[in-house]
């Protein structure tokens, strides 16, 4: 058998297993006195006029809430790996090449493209900006890449791009929210809650679902955006820090050594073992082996945090710093997390916000910086995983929140210092990769200055759609029941984008 | 063979159909319960298609009308008394795929079937859902025996009986008192009233006084408080993006207060729905209300403070339905509700009592209370007696009004029509330049002649203009606008006008120096008749005492005040639930299912709201909170589902006893929250031994009948406090603003906001955990864990999980260290010589009782080794002591080992 077909082998039999454990679990929640689980899910799982459209699949088993879970269909994906360049990036300098703005630059932008419309900044009549990087075509697939990106140019043939997509928040946290959990508010679970409240995690000893930041903030929009919103608070996503614990609260305390952990945690289980006999209440073995997967998080989760065992070479074709916080080492931490059967690994690497108010937030000069800082990474993390074989089942995706103006920016009226774009709703690009996701294609075009989409537009639900789908799930029947009504990530909206899926 | 076989088949087959006939012939009479056996298969099969969202063929089976009424085809489906002539039967039988229904899905199978048909055979009668009737008085179950000590226990016992399951005998001593201090005070109880009670010679009696005492403690209040807030989604920051911090820990302290006090269930919800309502509310009736300002507010640049100040407002409308009526009612925001008698309009009709309030999502959060310190009081309380002799009684509200509330003002934020002029701070403020004009929509100057106004100036020779009805209209007013630090209050006295204008304001400043130069910031206008009582006896002095009152700088809450009426907002159906697609204007009401309930001398507002929430008639306020405060002691709700009663919620459990609870809660005990919950510690059912049976693990591994007592993981609360109490470091300080305890750096980190984590010290850092600082993004990372609430809106019910990551908190989390470091230093000086007897001490600290000898033994090897281990690694003991001076290190930090450990056993984190 082909490599291939022993991952879609695999795949197949793991995910017969996970639908056995499945049926035990829910066949001995209903044949139980009072199959507590199987009617409360039940009974919740009602909806809004929906149905027969919920997903009566999902299992929520408190003492369990981890453990891995067939999805509805079989998915190609089994985990995901999402690159958020916070701030947004501009694809006009990136992977949207437009010769034409090229000839429209220093010109006033025309009104066509200002009336009706609410920019963050931009004020009065803006001057148009061409391209701010030289643009070439590489690969077979023949894909644009600015030479911002030389290391990442050779992968295209690996990629799918989404040239046209669009939103409707031009703020960076709404627009992020909009992202990741499906609602511009506060309060919707994230993409990777939901991914690990439907699908569990394969390692019981890291957390299912890994957040790790850069860039010296976090997030515009703060920890919502990896929150379990109204999913329970287990399938939050857990931040892993470079200062400081990896995880909250996994170092032992000063003072206490390693040995002397264990034999606490055997002392505790010992006498819990003792309450067990005396209560015979299972909640206790749950307990039992809380407390032993807590130790074993303990030494894995460092464990997996800890990059200076990886080779030489695998620092060089990250371009990692160990022992600082950088984007580049988040990156090789994520491909060994999934390496490591987690679920979801969410990166985001702040400062894309380029406005050109400052030389830090100029197209010429601190996004130039912030690319040559990913560059290597993604390039390396895209040839790692496909080197291991772990490609194929793990999605990756890159992208931003929005994406920046044609026009340079001119804040309240006045011409900004450095060249900059203000933020920009109606086009940017986002890429896939693996996953089952169709290799050096380009999805959707955008308009001759880049302004909007004139084909295969998409938003962010159907990038969420698409990605539930990959990871074995029909994105209108995957709900959860709340405030009276089953809700969706992808709200009641969404299609899954079939032109990239291989 | 084969002969005999096949006769034996031939004999079943005649028995079968035997059988069968017999069956369809005795069921053809047995009496149809809609609720239980009709309405089930509608919700499943049905309604999705032929309910409040879709109706299909126009017809729905949302209500009994529409079920008969004539579908599109003219013809009704159902008709009463004639299965086999109703259209609904033949559909469910046809053959043909594109007739029979469910319309391609799963065929009913014929029990299903045949209930349908016997329904309509005995007249298809509706019955309502048992939670949206009235409460009515329940008969008490007439059992024998005299394990019964309350009627709980009767209602309890008869399921049992039927289930043939025993009841657990009472919990020794020990497990009840722990389970009774954690139930009602959150923590451990005093030493003297556990000594007192574990030594007493009756029990029974003793537990009486043991139950009084803990319900009299101050402490019971900041328990209780705690499933309050997760309902009134309290929290100290203000949501969305920016989440930067408000001041409305008043309503926390006024939670526990009410528990404390016992204030009656329903003027508790009286106060916080329209505690403004009453005449001359007091401070505390106006922080009640701040209940309803717990919604978030949005101060994050380009956002429409309309579209917040509605999104502020549907989430009162769905807290209410939600945390006070165990009602879903978001579905009805945007169509009729698919399951429940309740249709789309209704939701509007409801939000029109919450939608003429004086918020509007700005960022000083208007209106707030002002509360003034004594001197201030004296003053205030003069002026009103000078304004009661003087005044007219409307004109004395009125200024009683603007200085305890603020208002009616009008934000400065709403102006438009402006020329060098911005709403300028993302929202936060009108700002001038030089030669400004800016209009103020729509005033009511009848009988006005003075504007006051709250502004800063950063200059001085500005002068402005007041005009009437356009840019260059006529000016009723001119002045030079006095400049000076900070925002300030100014009056502007004219003559007195008649009728509505749109009224202009204008600035020039020739001493502007650049046309960009912002020169003034507003904050609000106030136009309104000029300090009454000129000429009377004590005018100016009074007049002074005004100002000062109005000008002081005073504590602040935000609370609710209702426009006045010539400012009042009109409510309109939000097409498909989107407030930017207004449909028909609607009036304050309640749904016409419920509207039984509303006293027939309801004004149509919040208070009228209030009298209809906590009308004896209402079916679902006193079920709610009867079911609530079931579930805080049993860990269950009756209805398991608080947050939905409805047909779509799950069944009760013991439907009679939750009838009888909320009957006793509205009428024996006068909506008395404490003597209901008395009631329910009292019975035989709570204070039972909760060791799981053989018996009782086949036949009720959940505990649905309570044969056993509850045994649940503590809430993050009662974790922390316990802790700190037993390691005798808990402070007993209480309200106040919230506290910051010991978290990990970077926490907070959020861009844009520059909000810091100061950690708390002395005694502010071992605060009970209601008092701790709550920022929506960002929650008290150790109290997440164990499944606190985040609230960003109502959290009607948190659901117990058991993770890796609780085992690393109570394990690994400095501050749970540190309650170690202080339960080994005081076991070490209050438990005698000899280390086991330490332990031994310690252990009944937390449980009330002697330690196993296995256990012990299991923990003092542990203290062996980490003896061994410290007398090697002094330095390390060192370390965990945290700069504790000891004199015998590797003893002290051996036994924190210990604590620590006993921290996290089993018993120690669950209430048995």
């Amino acid at each position: 058998m082909t490599r291939d077909e022993l991952n879609a082998h695999r795949l197949v039999k793991e995910a017969q297993e996970t639908e056995l454990r499945a049926f035990t679990r829910r066949h001995f929640l209903k044949e139980s006195a009072m199959g507590l689980g199987a009617v409360a899910m039940g009974a919740l799982l009602g909806s809004c006029g929906l149905g027969g459209k919920t997903n009566n699949d999902i299992l929520y088993d408190p003492v369990h809430p981890l453990l891995p879970k067939a999805p509805p269909f079989l998915g190609k994906a089994k985990s995901v790996i999402y690159l958020h360049m916070a701030g947004a990036p501009s694809q006009l300098e990136l992977f949207d090449y437009k010769p034409e703005l090229m000839k429209m630059d220093g010109q006033d932008c025309p009104q066509s493209l200002l009336a009706g419309k609410k920019f963050a900044f931009i004020t009065g009549v803006p001057k148009m900006l061409g391209p701010q990087a030289k643009f070439a075509q590489h690969g077979q697939s023949r894909a644009w890449v600015s030479d911002n990106l030389p290391h990442f140019s050779t992968m295209v043939d690996d990629v799918s791009f989404l040239k046209a997509v669009s939103t409707d928040q031009f703020n960076h946290a709404p627009a992020q929210l909009l992202i990741h959990t499906g609602s511009p508010r506060l309060g919707r679970p994230s993409m990777g809650s939901w991914a690990t409240y439907g699908l569990g995690t394969e390692n019981q000893n890291l957390p299912g679902f890994v957040v790790l930041t850069s860039g010296g903030s976090f997030p515009d929009a703060g920890k919502s955006i990896w929150g379990s919103g109204f999913l329970p608070s287990v399938y939050q996503g857990v931040q892993c820090r470079s200062e400081g614990d990896p995880v909250l609260f996994i170092k032992d305390p000063h003072g206490m050594s390693r040995d002397l952990r264990k034999a606490s945690i055997d002392a505790i289980n010992a006498s819990n073992e003792q309450e067990y006999a005396a209560y015979n209440d299972p909640e206790i073995l749950s307990r039992i082996s809380q407390y032993e997967m807590a130790y074993r998080m303990q030494i894995s989760a460092p464990e997996v945090m800890n990059i200076n065992d990886e080779p030489e070479y695998i620092h060089e074709m990250y371009g990692t710093q160990p022992g600082k916080s950088c984007f580049a080492n988040n990156v090789l931490l994520a491909r060994k997390l999934v390496e490591k059967g987690v679920r979801y690994v969410q990166l985001f690497d702040w400062g894309w916000d380029a406005h050109g108010d400052g030389p830090n937030n100029s197209l010429n000069i601190g996004l130039k910086n912030k690319c040559r800082s990913i560059d290597k990474p993604i390039t390396a993390l895209l040839l790692d995983l496909k080197q291991r074989g772990l490609l194929e089942e793990t999605l990756v995706v890159w992208g931003g929140e929005f994406g920046r103006t044609p026009m340079m920016e001119n804040r309240n009226g006045v011409q900004n210092p450095y060249n900059g774009r203000d933020h920009h709703t109606d086009a940017f690009t986002i890429w896939m990769a693996g996953g089952g996701i169709k290799k050096g294609f380009t999805h959707g075009e955008t308009d001759e200055i880049g302004y909007s989409g004139v084909s295969g537009k998409v938003d962010a639900f159907d990038i969420q759609a698409t990605i539930l789908n990959q990871l074995g799930f029909d994105h209108e029947k995957f709900t959860y029941p709340f405030q009276g009504r089953p809700f969706r990530l992808t709200d009641v909206a969404g299609k899954v984008i079939h032109d990239v899926i291989a | 063979m084969k002969f005999f076989r096949n006769k034996k088949l031939l004999v079943l087959l005649v028995l079968f159909a035997v059988v069968i006939v017999c069956s369809l012939l005795m069921s053809y009479d047995k009496k149809v319960d809609f609720n239980t056996e009709v309405k089930p298969i509608i919700n499943k099969k049905c309604i999705s298609c032929h309910g409040g969202v879709k109706k299909q063929g126009g017809f729905s089976l949302l209500f009994h009308e529409e079920a008969i009424a004539a579908t599109k085809s003219g013809k009704p489906a159902i008709i009463p008394g004639d299965p086999d002539g109703s259209e609904l039967i033949k559909r469910l039988l046809s053959k043909d795929p594109e007739e029979r229904m469910p319309y391609k899905h799963e065929a009913l199978n014929e029990d299903e079937i045949d209930i349908f048909k016997r329904w309509i055979k005995q007249g298809a009668k509706w019955g309502d859902h048992w939670a949206y009737l009235p409460v009515k008085e329940v008969e008490i179950p007439d059992v024998s025996g005299d394990w019964a000590k309350n009627d709980i226990d009767k209602f309890i016992l008869e399921k049992l009986d039927e289930q043939e399951l025993k009841p657990s005998a009472e919990a020794d001593r020990p497990t009840l008192l722990r389970r009774a201090s954690l139930d009602l005070i959150g923590m451990a109880p005093p030493k003297k009233l556990a000594e007192q009670y574990l030594t007493a010679k009756d029990g029974d009696k003793a537990y009486q006084i043991l139950v009084d005492s803990l319900m009299a403690s101050q402490r019971f209040g900041e328990k209780w408080a705690s499933m309050w807030l997760d309902v009134a989604r309290y929290a100290d920051t203000k949501g969305y993006e920016a989440d930067v911090g408000r001041n409305i820990w008043q309503y926390r302290d006024w939670v526990i207060r009410a528990f404390n006090k016992d204030m009656p269930y329903n003027e508790f919800v009286t106060e916080q729905i329209a505690g403004d309502f009453f005449t001359d509310p007091t401070d505390a009736q106006y922080i009640a209300t701040a209940f309803q300002r717990n919604t978030m507010t949005n101060d994050e640049g380009g956002t429409n403070n309309e579209e917040f100040r509605v999104a502020a407002v549907l989430d009162r409308v769905n807290t209410t339905w939600e945390g006070l009526l165990s009602t879903t009612f978001a579905c009805v925001q945007c169509h009729s509700h698919p399951y429940d008698p309740f249709k789309h309009d209704e939701f509007y009709k409801f939000m029109a009592y919450f939608n003429n309030t004086r918020d509007e999502d700005i960022s000083s959060e208007y209106p707030l209370l002002r509360q003034y310190d004594d001197s201030l009081q004296t003053k205030l309380t003069s002026l009103t007696e000078w304004l009661k002799v003087n005044v007219s009684p409307e004109k004395s509200k009125e200024i009683h009004k603007f200085l305890k509330t603020g208002q009616p003002v009008i934000n400065s934020v709403i102006a438009d029509s402006m020329v060098n002029a911005i709403i300028g701070n993302n929202n936060i403020a009108l700002f001038f330049k030089n030669n400004a004009v800016a209009r103020i929509p729509a005033v009511n100057l009848n009988k006005v002649d003075q504007l006051i106004y709250r502004y800063s100036s950063g200059k001085p020779g500005g002068s402005m203009q007041l005009r009437l009805d356009k840019p260059g209209g006529p000016v009723i007013a001119s002045w030079k606008v006095p400049e000076g630090p900070g925002y300030r209050n100014l009056a502007v006295d004219f003559k007195a006008q008649t009728g509505v204008h749109d009224v202009y304001l204008t600035y020039t400043n020739p001493t502007a120096t650049n046309r960009d130069e912002v020169i003034v910031y507003f904050d609000w206008f106030r136009f309104s008749p000029q300090f009454p009582g000129k000429g009377k006896p004590g005018y100016e002095e009074n007049k002074a005492t005004f100002w000062t009152l109005l000008n002081a700088n005073v504590q602040t809450i935000p609370i609710m005040v209702e426009n006045p009426s010539d400012r009042s907002r009109k409510t309109f159906v939000f097409k498909r639930g989107a407030w930017i697609t207004p449909g028909a204007e609607v009036h304050a009401g309640v749904p016409k299912s419920l509207a039984y309930a509303m006293p027939a001398n309801a004004p149509q507002n919040r208070q009228g709201l209030a009298m209809w929430l906590t009308d004896k008639r209402n079916p679902l306020l006193s079920r709610t909170m009867a079911n609530r405060l079931w579930e805080q002691l049993f860990g269950t709700g009756i209805v398991e589902t608080l947050e939905d009663m409805g047909t779509q919620g799950m069944n009760p459990t013991h439907k009679e006893l939750l009838d009888h609870l909320s009957w006793q809660l509205m009428n024996d005990y006068k909506w008395s929250m404490k003597r209901l919950i008395k009631e329910m510690v009292m019975s035989a059912t709570y204070r039972q031994d909760s060791k799981v049976t053989e018996d009782t693990k086949k036949k009720d591994l959940f505990n649905k009948y309570y044969a056993r007592g509850s045994r649940m993981r503590l809430t993050s609360e009662q974790i922390r406090d316990q802790h700190l109490s037993v390691s005798g470091i808990l402070s007993a300080k209480m309200y106040g603003p919230g506290v910051m305890p010991w978290q990990p750096n970077g926490i907070w980190n959020s861009p844009y906001n520059g909000a810091t984590w100061n950690n708390a010290t002395g005694e502010d850092q071992f605060r009970r955990a209601i008092y701790t600082y709550w920022k929506r993004s960002s929650p008290y990372p150790s109290m997440i864990a164990f499944d606190g609430a985040q609230r960003v809106v109502c959290s009607p019910r948190r659901i117990r999980t058991n993770t890796p990551l609780q085992a690393l908190v109570t394990l690994n989390d400095s501050a749970y260290i540190d309650m170690a470091k202080y339960f080994a230093l005081r076991m070490k000086k209050e438990g005698g010589k000899e280390i086991k007897s330490q332990i031994a001490k310690g252990y009944e600290w937390m449980m009330y009782k002697p330690i196993s000898g296995a256990k012990l033994k299991v923990l003092d090897n542990l203290y062996l080794t980490a003896l061994n281990d410290y007398k090697v690694h002094p330095d390390k003991a060192k370390q965990i002591l945290g700069g504790q001076q000891t004199d015998k290190y590797p003893e002290t930090a051996a036994l924190v080992v210990v604590a620590n450990a006993m921290l996290n056993l089993d018993e120690a984190v669950t209430k048995n």
